[in-house]
């Protein structure tokens, strides 16, 4: 017991990460982020690595699939297993990410079949990383199917600030759109609602006494500290007041509409915005870091 | 600078929204369900027509002598801290000697990404293939009973196979040959499963995976 842990857990972090970098950018391309945007392209280049990083630090993370490597090739397999869905899902996103971000090199115009299907493949990805979990009985901490549900939106949400940090940092067209903020506004709220909709769920007790231990150990015992400080006030609380704020001081500015007031106030927005989205990311790391390490078994394997 | 948008919730973006949450809503519900069927379709179908022999332990007639362990050991060589059988006590005077418990429906064999699990339609013992073992570890989270364990020498799991090798040439596992005092037999879970079953002392639902074990608690 106890074989998953570190690199599991950023590897469904990278998993999440990469997927929803690539919606962050499709998102942007339909439109979604606002009519003036840079965040079109660089989502969908690192998408593909960035996925393809994590499986292959997965790697690692086997016994004798080590040793052994050519025995890897049978994970595909299994048709019910999750693990063995995971491989076919990961496999094609990677590979459409990788043929997407090939016709942004050649600055050619995709066929909307290849980023569609990317889109879905992106939200599968991301969905996948949580059903991993969601599907084992042996653990009630994440039997639950609110377990893909958060880690979708946290993907979205941790997609959509490294896709606007490294827009602040690679791309020569800078734009401010306050609809970005308005999008992550909305996702940082609803992941805040999931992760309480999933405590309030374990505390009902439909998952057993197991699951609330592992939810205690969260919550107020050994890992509360990770849990209140870098996921709750870090990840999500503090992007979702910045975020509050800046669309306040967005509608003040709209009012009084001075050049040099709007100026001034993206300046400040701007420097915010980057520690903002680089809270976000600490914030979905610790979320996939504690699920593992709160995984407990629903038997301790002694007699009671 | 920031071309200031007021916040304009279209009818359009409202039921864009909600197309993209019912998808995402679908997606991550849906395979729980398809997997909860598989399991309904195969206890309905697969477990009563299909042979399906188990351990039956009586506490009462144990002495806790863990000949059953050690036999097992000296005959298969697993390292002492991944054991394919142990002797569970606790300090009330309570016993328990497990292994792997043959499931009807084994949750190891489900998750196995490489199919390293196989269950026999002759008498449903469920075989782990150590040269197929990728070593990901998934089983040891699916099994509620730890039966499975990853050998630190080769990095593949292994876990008791019920000596079918034993049982092919008509002779019993080693563990049951070897008890002094027939605590630990075996039998058909037909005929077993009306004796008991093994929801006992803080030991997982047996709901999860329908183990072929029972225990028959001391008076």
């Amino acid at each position: 017991m106890g074989h998953w842990g570190w690199l599991i857990a950023i590897y469904l972090f990278l998993g999440g990460l990469g997927a929803g970098a690539y919606l962050a950018s499709f998102a942007a391309e339909k439109g979604l982020l606002g009519k003036k945007t840079n965040l079109d392209r660089l989502g969908y280049v690192v998408s593909g690595p960035i996925v393809a990083f994590g499986a292959f630090l997965l790697i690692f993370d086997l016994g004798q699939g080590l040793k052994k490597p050519w025995l890897i090739i049978n994970m595909f397999l299994n048709f019910s297993s999750v693990m063995t869905w995971g491989i076919y899902i990961l496999s094609a996103f990677i590979c459409v990410a990788f043929i997407k971000a090939f016709f942004l090199w050649k600055k050619r115009q995709a066929p909307a079949v290849i980023s569609y299907l990317g889109a879905i493949l992106a939200l599968a990805t991301a969905a996948y990383t949580g059903m991993l979990l969601a599907v084992v009985e042996g653990i009630p901490f994440w039997n639950s199917y609110l377990m893909p549900v958060v880690f979708v939106v946290s993907a979205l949400s941790t997609g959509l600030s490294l896709t606007s940090l490294l827009a602040h940092f690679f791309e020569k067209q800078q734009v401010h759109e306050m609809r970005v903020s308005q999008v992550h506004l909305g996702l940082v709220a609803t992941e805040i609602v999931a992760l309480a909709a999933f405590f309030a769920l374990i505390y009902s007790g439909s998952q057993g006494t197991i699951a609330k231990i592992s939810a205690n150990m969260l919550l107020t015992e050994s890992l509360s500290i990770p849990f209140w400080l870098l996921l709750v006030i870090i990840g999500l609380v503090g992007p979702l007041a910045f975020y509050l704020l800046q669309a306040r001081s967005n509608k003040k500015v709209l009012l009084t509409s001075g050049d040099q007031n709007s100026a001034l106030n993206s300046e400040r927005g701007g420097i915010g915005l980057l520690l903002c989205d680089g809270a976000v990311m600490v914030g979905g790391l610790t979320l996939r870091c504690l699920i593992i390490f709160a995984a407990l078994p629903v038997w301790n394997g002694i007699l009671s | 600078m920031s071309t200031n948008k007021q916040v304009t919730l279209s009818r359009r973006n409202v039921i864009k929204g909600g197309l993209l949450l019912g998808t995402v809503a679908a997606i991550s519900i849906m395979p729980i369900k398809v997997l909860k069927a598989e399991e309904t379709v195969k206890e309905n179908t697969t477990v009563k027509t299909k042979k399906q022999i188990g351990f039956s332990y009586d506490e009462g007639k144990c002495i806790k002598c863990e000949s059953c362990v050690r036999i097992c050991q000296e005959t298969y060589q697993w390292e002492s801290d991944t054991p394919w059988r142990r002797l569970l006590k606790n300090d009330k005077g309570n016993a328990l000697s497990m292994s792997c418990n043959h499931c009807a429906d084994p949750a190891c064999a489900k998750v196995c990404p490489v199919k390293a699990y196989s269950k026999r339609d002759s008498d449903g013992i469920v075989i782990h293939d150590a040269s197929k073992c990728v070593g990901c570890g998934y089983c040891l989270y699916a099994c509620p009973y730890h039966a499975p364990h990853i050998q630190k020498k080769t990095g593949a799991v292994s876990k008791c196979h019920f000596c079918y090798n034993l049982q092919d040439t008509g002779s019993g596992p080693r563990c049951v040959g070897v008890c002094p005092t027939k605590a630990l037999t075996i039998g058909d879970m037909k005929e077993l499963s009306k004796k008991g079953n093994l929801d006992y002392k803080g030991l997982p639902s047996s709901k999860i995976t329908n183990p072929s074990m029972i225990i028959i608690p001391k008076a």
